[in-house]
């Protein structure tokens, strides 16, 4: 925010409240709006006909519904690296990141949710787990600990809401009604006192204590719903830390997007300024180098002793079916971000938002490669089974739910831009006015 | 004796040829696929006789079941009146038919019966044909002076009179969950001249259901004359055995929810608490600032 000190309060809350969709937003979220209804559309052939529809089988009993279930929950755990451990740093650099990151986790984490339950062809059944659970089994771990991170997810989202919910009440010409109606319901007892912002303030740094072990959980018990079971590629005692290094690295390449996509189409170059690409580029570069190390980990001490049960899983990787895609994710998502990003001409806006884009495409396809050919290739040899279960290709209708929960998670997040500040509005403000008043004061003419 | 050898080593080359021919023509012969019908009739406690046709097809030494066959069994012969069922095997090329009640009158009749068997299709060709005579069999137990005997009796009928089958080889056993576990010191035992095998138990220590009931078991296989008969008798002559539930009563990461490890319950619990306690504070908070935000008229800010 180095542009910050020459601006005015008025210009910023001008700057930052939310917009009206432009000529391209109504496009984009029009898109998506027909991504999502042609996904409804296969779900309730889904629905009507069962999990037939799918390609799914006795085998590959998890396909693309779970590796993009632990995409979103890998992506939404950018909300405790951003908003907690960021604020908790003391990191004000980050303070215009902070509810992109929030709603990036809060989106991610709704369509977790929903898309295994999608995974379960009779979503009635879902009821079953919570009349019936065992508090023994790692589903219902993660049950409980996504709903718990949602909550406090939408809390972290909530709270430092609040001053901007009353300045948005204060230029209610510059809303709909009903916007307005809803900005009164939920925020318009915040009057902006002391004792307020004491309460306020405490309590989000509270919820920041608090969600960086509900995340970590979050992410180490989805880890384990595989890792708990013996299966070539998946028994592994790293699984926990590698998914959250896997995961702070997805979402921080969330981020990085968001960032620059908001910048360019909300006009935000004075508020996510090049010095946040740095920043974040060298936080990106960072993340991409653990992930790289716990990759290498992962496969080559397995590949080094090459057991006859993982042999098959583990050819298949590197020089078999999956090898392309193996490759490519490796590659696309972690070896060529770190090219780019380890030069400082590399982090530059476009540069940061190309490797953004690398990472998060290489990190759906490495979810992907983490359930599905495990799947393939169990420790009993495949006897008697139809050779299509020999291999998994997701049906159309498994694609078209998919990219109907990817689009569905970029609408929310398309929608809280339009209602609600992206960049947080009251913070931005008291942050220049804290800039100002650790300024040298200027001389004055004589 | 040069060329009496050239004409020797030629002899050898033509023996040899010989033989490969013959082997290649013999293998040939081999690899004719041949059809398989057989007829097997079965009567289990002397009340239920059935019957199971058996169908496959031999190629060489290879025998493969042939399923969804169809065939008509008929009693005596192939008449409609005479049509025990149609029946069709199943992915073992088996199929099994009882005998209907529409029967009862022509089995009764008479104390010998011919089954056949007719593929359709092939109405004018007998597939299968297995003769039997009616017979019955008896298992008896007799405790003395601790001694536990074993007697079973095969009777044939003959001219309406059940009479003694003799010579008929059986196995006498008690049935376990992988076959017959023979009760005397023999493998098998064969009937005397009256019709009786007779031995004693020695199989004492066996463990047998929760009260201590074994099923002793009297098998007559692929007789000739009678086909396959059955009869079974429980007596209480086993160990009596109490499932050990006590493996299921643990509280372990395995069992149902009931039995969950109280250190699981507590670890579980605490965390949950502790977090979703938090979480209720929060939203007290979340109220603590609405209190005050009301407290204070909108215009003195």
């Amino acid at each position: 925010m180095e542009n910050l000190p020459s601006l005015t309060k008025d210009q910023i809350i001008q700057d930052l409240l939310p917009k009206k969709f432009g000529k391209i937003g109504m496009i984009w979220t029009f898109t998506l709006i027909s991504i999502c209804l042609f996904g409804a559309f296969a779900y309730y052939r889904q629905l009507s006909k069962g999990l037939a529809v799918t390609n799914m089988g006795d085998y590959v009993s998890w396909g693309i519904y779970i590796s993009n279930f632990v995409f979103f929950v890998a992506i939404s755990l950018v909300g405790s690296l951003i908003t907690a451990i960021f604020r908790l740093s003391n990191m004000k650099w980050a303070t215009p990141l902070t509810r992109i990151a929030e709603i990036i986790a809060v989106s991610a984490i709704v369509f977790a949710s929903l898309i295994i339950i999608i995974d379960m062809g009779r979503p009635d059944r879902m009821l079953n787990l919570f009349l019936h659970g065992r508090i023994q089994s790692p589903i219902m771990w993660d049950v409980i600990v996504i709903s718990t991170y949602f909550v406090i997810s939408l809390l972290l989202l909530y709270l430092p809401l609040l001053p901007d919910l009353k300045i948005m009440i204060k230029f209610k010409a510059q809303s709909s009604s009903i916007l307005n109606k809803l900005y009164l319901f939920q925020g318009s007892f915040w009057r902006g006192t002391s004792e307020q912002f004491k309460v306020s303030d405490r309590a989000i740094t509270i919820l920041c204590i608090t969600i960086i072990p509900v995340a970590f959980s979050i992410h180490t018990v989805t880890s384990w719903l595989f890792a708990t079971t013996y299966r070539p590629g998946w028994d592994s005692t790293n699984f926990g830390a590698y998914f959250i290094s896997g995961a702070f690295l997805v979402g921080a390449g969330g981020v990085v997007v968001a960032m620059f996509i908001f910048r360019k189409f909300y006009k935000l170059e004075r508020y996510i300024t090049e010095m946040h690409f740095e920043k974040m580029g060298r936080i990106v570069v960072m993340l991409s180098l653990l992930y790289l190390y716990f990759n290498i980990n992962e496969y080559l001490v397995p590949a080094f002793k090459m057991k006859t049960g993982e042999e098959a899983h583990l050819k298949g990787l590197f020089t078999g079916e999956f090898a392309p895609l193996f490759w490519f994710a490796i590659l696309v998502g972690m070896v060529i971000p770190i090219l780019i990003l380890v030069f400082k001409k590399g982090r530059k806006p476009l540069p940061v938002f190309i490797a953004g884009i690398m990472i998060v495409i290489g990190a759906w396809f490495k979810r992907y490669l983490i359930v599905t050919p495990t799947l393939l290739h169990p420790f009993l040899p495949m006897q008697d089974a139809p050779a299509k279960f020999h291999h998994y290709f997701p049906s159309w209708e498994e694609w078209a739910i998919a990219m109907a929960t990817l689009a569905g998670s970029l609408l929310v997040i398309t929608f809280f831009a339009r209602i609600y500040p992206i960049i947080p509005i009251q913070e931005t403000i008291t942050e220049q006015d804290e800039t100002c008043m650790s300024l040298p004061p200027t001389k004055q003419p004589e | 004796m040069k060329k009496l050898k050239i004409n020797k080593y030629a002899f050898l080359l033509l023996q040899f040829l010989f033989f490969v021919v013959i082997n290649k023509v013999s293998a040939q012969e081999k690899e004719e696929a041949e059809e398989l019908v057989k007829l097997n009739y079965f009567t289990i406690n002397n009340g239920v006789q059935y019957l199971i046709l058996e169908n496959s097809l031999k190629t060489g030494r290879k025998i493969e079941p042939l399923k969804n066959k169809v065939f008509q069994l008929y009693l005596n012969s192939n008449l409609p009146e005479n049509l025990i069922g149609k029946i069709s095997t199943d992915k073992n090329g088996n199929a099994k038919s009882f005998l209907p009640l529409s029967l009862k009158t022509a089995w009764t009749e008479s104390s010998k019966h011919t089954f056949i068997a007719v593929a359709l299709g092939k109405e004018d060709e007998i597939a299968a044909e297995l003769a039997i005579s009616k017979s019955k069999i008896k298992l008896d137990t007799l405790t003395t002076e601790g001694i536990r005997n074993v007697t079973v009796q095969v009777m044939q009928l003959t001219n309406s009179v059940w009479v003694p089958a003799a010579d008929v080889e059986m196995k006498v056993g008690v049935q376990r969950l992988g076959g017959i576990l023979s009760a005397g010191d023999e493998e098998t035992y064969t009937t005397d001249s009256s019709g009786t095998a007779s031995l004693e138990f020695t199989k004492d220590s066996l463990p047998g259901d929760q009260k201590g009931n074994l099923v002793l078991v009297a098998k007559i296989q692929d007789n000739d004359l009678y086909g396959n008969l059955i009869v079974e008798k429980t007596v209480p002559w086993g160990i009596v055995v109490k499932p050990n539930t006590s493996f299921f009563e643990q509280r372990t990461l395995w069992t149902t929810r009931f039995r969950t490890p109280i250190w699981l319950l507590i670890m579980a619990y605490s965390i949950f608490i502790g977090v979703w306690g938090t979480i209720i504070y929060l939203i007290t908070q979340i109220v603590q600032i609405k209190k005050l935000g009301l407290a204070v008229p909108e215009k003195e800010v």
